[in-house]
């Protein structure tokens, strides 16, 4: 299913995606950051054929950001349009308690969307640990109490997917309910294939070289590692420059699209023709 | 809840079990979620089989890399029993057992972080001003560290005050400056500016020692004052010996390595002899005034044996208890049982420490956040 969607996955990321659907249970995705831990939930969408509903983690996230918030102002404007009339008081209050008051957030939105949405919780790490246990209730549950309108039940159950760069470790009881995938950065076959997919009419023989450049570039250590989304922008942009083959000019030229720190930059361009020498051995390879 | 009395469902039962045994947590409900997985697959194929049991009762990184060795083990056993057509050797689990906790040992030990063990705490009293090559100490703990760290950072710096100040949370009205903001408009409340309660930043002084009788601990002291002095900005670092010296610029280096150069080419008095006292007391007259408020959390790291001027050390350790929130002293020995504080220096100091524990390892170094 994920191949026919141009994602290029081994076992173990199609028997999770797989399970996490037929169980119905939320997917954990960890991993560095650019191995394609959002892009499995964009896809799943695509194949499903049904809509993301993505919620972006960040510190102080909070309730009112993820689920619902009553549209305050157009609460006041209301009550300030209705002022003169005769309408006794509780009625006043229960339409501004209504539906078109209320501000669907993501969490909320997943919950009522009228099929079944797939939800993408992005970088689930980066929230406080309240918003984690929070989130617990709403994916065991999947209901929402809003105390002016009564509790809210999942109409369809949506697809959670849920990605976490582990730059804290997520509760054990947040684990506990998840189905666990680990995508680590790809291997030399599956990072050309992905290239040669993404990037339509790259040329083969450069294809290879880019991957085994990454590949390398993997291997010294960096203050941050590019991932495959490097890799497949550094390939557009050479294809674009209609580049055939690589050489050292061309790579200095274009380290920036690649590599996103001066540090970086600066070992590399120091140790670049050694890479290019093992990259060299490997496309012979 | 689906049991399905079919050998495979026992297997997997029992594979669950081996492995609790082998202390990889296994809840019942992943154990259901695993015989449940096994109507959508096609279990004859051993690569799914391996991948939907991979999938279902993992949760962490570690638990991945662990799996995949205990499943081989297991499996790879069971068809031998069957081969034999015997029951399960009580015999290979025993052998289990004692990897198991040799694995648990070599594991301790390895997390105790320091090479040297066989080495003894000693003391000079001769200022040896060697230069230390500090290229060797491993930087794999250090991650693990900052971790921790962090998670002590995050609690300092939530500590709140009864103040309150802007914030673009929602949950709390301010109710003086939504008024004055909307009286532009009429009065009618359409924008509402909300606050939270200030927050009390507490900044830390860490000093350090790194005499002579310290450099059992020394590859953990530095992994400690780098990852601290990394995740926590509001903080000053310091190394004591003989004399004293601030080091807090070179730990703001990006880069470990590069730290670790920095410190080898300064002469920080590394394994020289101890004089507590006065280097407290350069401590106090030269930044006691500037860096000690009521807002600070001073925390010592040293083993307490010294050869210089005990007044000095009770005299000093009396004012930065006076001005300071806390006055923390880490002792890397209070770690054993039978330890008690009877060198000099060490009992002129404690009446004036809040709180006494020991830190050595990344472990001990979890409970440090209590007490902050």
């Amino acid at each position: 299913m994920l191949h026919e969607q141009g994602y290029i996955t081994d076992d173990s990321v199609a028997m999770s995606a797989f399970l996490s659907l037929q169980l119905n249970k939320p997917l954990l995705i960890e991993g560095p950051a650019g191995v394609g831990k959002t892009e499995i939930a964009k896809v799943m969408a695509n194949a499903l054929q049904t809509d993301l509903i993505r919620l972006q983690c960040y510190e102080g996230l909070d309730a009112t950001h993820a689920l619902y918030e009553w549209n305050y102002q157009k609460q006041l404007l209301h009550l300030k349009m209705v002022e003169h009339n005769q309408q006794a008081a509780e009625e006043k209050e229960k339409t501004i308690f209504g539906d078109s008051f209320l501000m669907k957030r993501p969490l909320l939105q997943a919950i009522t969307h009228h099929k079944k949405p797939v939800l993408l919780i992005d970088e689930i790490d980066r929230s406080d640990e309240e918003f984690e246990s929070f989130l617990l209730e709403v994916l065991s549950d999947w209901q929402i109490t809003i105390p002016e309108i009564g509790t809210i039940k999942a109409t369809h159950i949506p697809q959670v997917i849920l990605t976490s760069n582990r730059t804290r470790e997520l509760s054990e009881a947040l684990r506990r309910r998840c189905l666990y995938l680990y995508i680590d950065y790809p291997d030399f076959e599956k990072e050309w294939m992905i290239v040669k997919n993404k990037v339509p009419g790259i040329d083969k023989k450069l294809a290879e070289q880019i991957t085994g450049f990454m590949q390398q570039l993997r291997i010294i250590k960096l203050e941050k590692t590019p991932g495959i989304a490097e890799t497949l922008d550094w390939a557009a942009a050479l294809t674009a420059l209609h580049v055939d083959h690589l050489d050292k000019n061309i790579i200095e030229q274009t380290l920036g699209v690649v590599l996103k720190d001066w540090r970086d930059t600066r070992q590399v361009q120091m140790s670049l023709s050694e890479l290019m020498e093992k990259t060299g051995v490997k496309a012979k390879l | 809840m689906i049991t399905r009395q079919t050998s495979l469902s026992k297997n997997i039962v029992q594979f669950c079990r081996f492995l609790r045994q082998k202390g990889f947590g296994v809840t019942i409900e992943e154990e259901t979620l695993s015989l449940q997985a096994l109507q959508y697959i096609d279990y004859n194929d051993h690569e799914i089989f391996f991948q939907t049991l991979r999938a279902t009762l993992c949760h962490s990184k570690s638990q991945l890399d662990e799996f995949d060795n205990l499943f081989h083990e297991y499996w790879k056993d069971l068809d031998k029993a069957v081969d034999a057509k015997t029951k399960e050797d009580p015999k290979p689990k025993t052998a289990f057992r004692q990897q198991a906790s040799y694995k648990a040992i070599s594991k301790w030990l390895h997390g105790n972080g320091n090479k040297e063990t066989e080495e003894t705490a000693t003391y000079s009293i001769q200022e040896t001003l060697l230069r230390k090559d500090f290229s060797t100490v491993p930087e794999d703990e250090v991650d693990e560290l900052m971790q921790t760290i962090k998670s002590i950072a995050k609690r300092l710096a939530a500590k709140t005050n009864r103040r309150y100040e802007f914030s673009y949370k929602t949950d709390m009205p301010d109710l003086r400056k939504t008024l004055r903001k909307n009286l532009r408009r009429g009065g009618e409340l359409l924008d509402i500016v909300h606050r939270r309660p200030k927050r009390n930043r507490i900044k830390l002084v860490l000093l350090c020692d790194v005499s002579r009788s310290m450099e059992l601990y020394s590859a953990f002291l530095i992994q400690f004052m780098y990852a601290f002095q990394q995740v926590y900005r509001r903080m000053e670092t310091f190394v004591f010996s003989t004399f004293l010296k601030r080091i807090t610029s070179l730990l703001k280096q990006r880069n470990f390595q590069e730290a670790m150069q920095l410190l080898s080419k300064e002469n920080n008095g590394w394994s020289g002899g101890t004089r507590i006292g006065e280097s407290l007391n350069a401590f106090v007259n030269e930044y006691g005034k500037k860096l000690i408020d009521s807002k600070t959390i001073v925390i010592i790291l040293s083993d307490g044996w010294d050869t210089g001027n005990i007044d000095l050390i009770k005299n000093n350790m009396e004012f930065i208890h006076a001005k300071s929130k806390k006055l923390i002293w880490l002792n890397p020995l209070a770690g054993f049982e039978d330890y008690k504080p009877h060198v000099s220096a060490m009992k002129a100091a404690l009446p004036f420490i809040d709180v006494f524990a020991s830190v050595h390892n990344v472990e001990s170094l979890k409970k440090l956040g209590r007490w902050l």
